[in-house]
């Protein structure tokens, strides 16, 4: 990361500068490599390889703001880019509480971990990833049906702005995932693993492959009945929780319109003591990120501290229309990430000291989930969510797991899921969306009660 | 262009290339106004371009993008595309097949338009935003107003080793609004025509002038407002009539999904999950009532998903789904028609643009209307719920268990539609809810409507589709009040 030097030649610079009075602007432009490798039934069905360029510019025509995006980074594109977002700024309704492009001033900041053989690696690199994960997975539940992804590569994100900020940020980011099915049971059962890192040599697919077989059922599951329940939640099902808590409870855009979950809870106790969530794009646990999608350094900020409510997140234009400051959470301006507004979206949830099976054992009865599906919002401002879960759903009898059990669904309040955590896990797993934009460093979870609204057929 | 295709397909057709298609999109466009509480919430005129090539081993799929329109960046990318099927094919099992479709020469299609979009002053659209977003605020309750205006164009030009191809210029838009009203923890929110941006067509700017945003908004923040001093829905198994947006996504989330090929075959498993239907099934799974006949047609007028041929050069078609509720039909692509011993794909394998590989996708999946009037549809129902305007949507990985929330409800009292009620809530199992539908509205009731925003796919892509659906009945659904 640095802050840069400007060339008289450099078309990025160039573009933000000569504007008419009164006129300013900020630029993203994103280099991309990106590999996707799919697997399904035995082989590699729909590999995917990716080499893009994306310019974002938004202009400010005094308080009215519009953004024009291209694909193309040349002077000619730049240029046009430049023209259609002044367009739509001079016809822009008035954002009267906009505060204007950072400068670039301050300190230099230090690097985030980066890792360059991760964000160039080559296809047939990638595909062996997969190749390796499938084989482990093939030994571990011989017969089983396998299905999964590895996500790998980079990009390179320069902020430029006519207020004199420019700075540049790597990023690298591998995740992949596994799934295992055994359709021979009826209803058939399935288990899940997966994992995430900045650096691919930090990736094991030996163990993705190998935990998926292990976690496969070997028998059919039973019904249980809807109802409130103790539950563990592995990491993949909290995170997907906590991605939730963010944007209903953390969100810049939903304390502005007046819908976030925690308006009133901020500086009161919602989770235990023990409970701390941090926002922190900066930690090699997470897929670290220097600067936000305006240039904005990231930094640690606390969401939960000790089991209290901490405040919402911001980027400029919710940071103005809040009067707060900014936070260096803005995502790109250009819809629809525009429109949801500032995310915190590098949550890293503090770890306990239990192991999997101690949570199991403390919980006595109960069900442990491994993940969820389909989740969305069902009351915002209380922030229920609803979801199904699957890949491993089971039951506990005597701190014991006994077996699994069909899928459920949920229908709960995160906030209830907060506030019920008894006991957090002591080994936390990245849980990464597919180019780390977004991931979530969590443990697994006792929690003293979920409530599940019906249950499905297999 | 064509140099472009060319040096393309001559680049993949190295050692071990069975088959190549590449795809140039330029430009791919989108405009997107939304205006917010009187602010600019997203002003976006987005313009991409790319160029896609896929090509086939005897044993795996490649496929490699780049944003660059240039010969070193074609030849580059189609090379790339080839290592990686051969390094993709390396550990497959089997041999990969497809249909033998034959792809058109030199084909043309594009959309009807009558007022190009793109051609509309933004301060136009901006001011009938503007004007719209105002009368939403009927009351302080209403927090929150928004209203948008989306547009998209795809140029696209086609051509593959076997010899196809074509060109295309889709050109789709569509509007809404929406008001949000807060009170305590308690928020409600209303809008039109329907959730998630309003509606959509394959059409040109005189469907959103025909959507009447202003003459509409007032009414859309009055119900917002009262919907906070509205009782609870009633919570119990009843009789439910489905609006027919909300039946548009029962439609695509229940029915559209769960025909879907790739699904059926566990190559999505992974990710969106498969489905309940077997491929043994496909000619004599009840899926519904008698009542219940659905097609997949991407010849449709105005359908979001509505083109002349798919990504793999497959002609458009008119598929049945469910005949009389019998499962007769599924979406496909050329791979997964062959695996299914189909001599022909359905023709539905699409990509979002040159930077995506096609994968099996809805076009327009309706569901046919029936013979009743909204009114006969309420008839004999002494008590019953009627629901419209999608709030929030769930369904299990296999495309049973579904429930769905819904921004209003009225309580239906001896045949007539009664008071409102929030907050409304159904949920249930694919097949028990298809077969519990006893009654389907007629053409007044029909409307195809345009969903945006369809996901699938790592990395994931987006599709736009449209589903006609009419207003109908359905007996014995548990309901509640969330």
């Amino acid at each position: 990361m640095r802050a840069g030097r400007r060339s008289a030649r450099d078309p990025v610079d160039g573009s933000v500068r000569d504007l008419p009075p009164g006129t300013s602007a900020d630029l993203r432009v994103t280099k991309s490599a990106w590999t996707t490798i799919r697997f399904a039934n035995g082989r590699i069905h729909q590999p995917h390889l990716e080499r893009s360029t994306h310019v974002s510019f938004r202009v400010a025509d005094g308080l009215r703001l519009g953004t024009a995006t291209t694909g193309d980074a040349s002077a000619n594109g730049l240029a046009t880019v430049r023209e259609a977002a002044r367009t739509l700024a001079r016809v822009a309704p008035v954002e009267p509480k906009f505060p204007g492009f950072s400068s670039g001033g301050g300190r230099p900041l230090s690097p985030v971990p980066f890792s360059r053989a991760t964000a160039t690696i080559s296809p047939e690199a990638a595909t062996r990833i997969a190749e390796r994960i499938l084989a482990a997975a093939e030994h571990g539940a011989p017969g089983g049906r396998i299905a999964g992804v590895v996500n790998v590569g980079g990009e390179t994100l320069r902020v430029v702005n006519s207020s004199g900020l420019d700075r540049t940020d790597v990023r690298s980011v591998v995740q992949a995932s596994v799934l295992v099915d055994r359709p021979e049971l009826d209803p058939p059962v399935s288990g899940w693993s997966e994992g995430g890192h900045w650096d691919v040599s930090a990736l094991d697919p030996e163990r993705l492959g190998r935990e998926a077989a292990e976690r496969v059922a070997r028998s059919a599951p039973e019904s249980v009945p809807p109802g409130n329940y103790p539950v563990v939640f592995r990491g993949p099902a909290l995170a997907e929780a906590l991605q939730f808590l963010g944007s209903l409870g953390f969100s810049g855009h939903a304390e502005v319109e007046g819908w976030s979950c925690l308006r009133r809870a901020r500086g009161k106790r919602i989770a235990p003591e023990f409970v701390t969530l941090v926002d922190d794009p900066r930690s090699p646990v997470t897929t670290p990120q220097a600067i936000d999608y305006e240039g904005t350094p990231t930094r640690r900020f606390p969401l939960v501290d000790h089991g209290i409510a901490g405040e919402a997140v911001t980027d400029l234009v919710t940071a103005g229309r809040l009067g707060r400051k900014l936070t260096g959470h803005a995502f790109p301006p250009e819809a629809p990430w525009g429109e949801y507004g500032p995310d915190a979206s590098h949550l890293v949830l503090s770890a306990g000291d239990a192991s999997e099976d101690e949570l199991i054992r403390e919980t006595r009865r109960g069900l442990l989930v491994t993940r969820f599906h389909y989740v969305r919002v069902v009351d915002p401002g209380k922030g229920v969510i609803t979801g199904m879960t699957r890949d491993g759903t089971y039951r506990i009898e005597r701190g014991e797991v006994v077996g699994p059990v069909r899928n459920l669904r949920f229908t709960d309040s995160v906030l209830t899921l907060l506030k019920g955590i008894e006991l957090l896990g002591r080994e936390r797993c990245l849980y990464a969306g597919e180019r780390g934009m977004s991931c979530y460093t969590t443990p697994a979870a006792a929690v003293r009660s979920f409530r599940f609204t019906s249950a499905t057929l297999f | 262009m064509e140099d472009l295709l060319r040096i393309a397909l001559s680049a993949a057709g190295t050692s071990g290339i069975a088959y190549a298609d590449v795809r140039v999109v330029a430009p791919q466009r989108s405009l997107h106004l939304a205006v917010r509480d009187g602010g600019a919430s997203a002003l976006t005129d987005a313009r991409s371009q790319g160029l896609g090539v896929r090509v086939r081993t005897d044993r795996a799929w490649g496929f490699a993008t780049t944003s660059e329109l240039s010969t070193t960046s074609a030849r580059t990318t189609a090379r790339l595309a080839a290592r990686l099927a051969r390094a993709s094919g390396r550990t497959a099992p089997e041999r990969l097949r497809v249909t033998e479709d034959a792809g058109p020469r030199d084909g043309r299609y594009a959309s009807v338009v009558h007022q190009d979009p793109f051609e509309v002053p933004r301060e136009e659209i901006v001011a009938l935003l503007s004007e719209a977003e105002s009368r939403l605020h009927v009351s302080r309750e209403v927090k929150s107003g928004l209203a948008s205006f989306q547009a998209w164009e795809e140029t696209k030009e086609f051509a593959s080793s076997d010899g196809a191809t074509f060109r295309s210029r889709i050109v789709q838009v569509g509007a809404g609004l929406s008001a949000t009203a807060v009170r305590g923890s308690m928020v409600q929110r209303r809008s039109a025509p329907s959730s998630f941006g309003g509606d959509f067509a394959q059409a040109g700017f005189e469907f959103v002038q025909s959507l009447g945003l202003v003459e509409r908004a007032q009414a859309v923040g009055q119900e917002a407002a009262r919907l906070l001093d509205a009782p609870a829905c009633p919570t119990g198994t009843t009789t439910l009539v489905l609006g027919s947006d909300q039946l548009a996504l029962q439609v695509h989330e229940s029915v559209g999904h769960a025909v879907e090929l790739d699904r059926i075959f566990g190559t999505e498993a992974g990710f969106a999950g498969t489905s309940w239907v077997g491929a043994e099934k496909v000619g004599h799974l009840r899926y519904g009532s008698d009542a219940m006949n659905v097609v997949a047609d991407a010849t449709e007028p105005g359908g979001l998903g509505t083109f002349g041929w798919d990504d793999e050069g497959v002609p458009a078609q008119r598929i049945p789904i469910v005949d009389h509720g019998t499962l007769v039909g599924v979406l496909s692509s050329r791979e997964s028609a062959a695996r299914l011993g189909l001599p022909r794909s359905g023709g539905t394998a699409r990509a979002d643009g040159a930077g995506f590989a096609p994968l099996v996708r809805m076009t327009n999946i309706d569901l046919l209307p029936g013979e009743l009037s909204f009114a006969e549809l309420l008839e004999g129902v002494d008590d019953g719920v009627y629901v419209e305007t999608d709030r929030s949507w769930s369904i299990d990985d296999k495309r049973l268990n579904f429930q769905f929330g819904t921004e209003v409800g009225h309580r239906i009292v001896h045949g007539e539609i009664g008071e409102l009620v929030r907050n409304p809530i159904y949920s249930g199992m694919g097949p028990e809810f298809w077969s519990s539908m006893d009654a389907v509205g007629n053409a007044s009731t029909w409307h195809l409507w345009g969903l945006p925003n369809c996901g699938k796919g790592q990395p994931v892509q987006l599709a736009r589709v449209s589903h006609g659906a009419p207003a109908a009945r359905f007996r014995r659904v548990a309901v509640r009040g969330g």
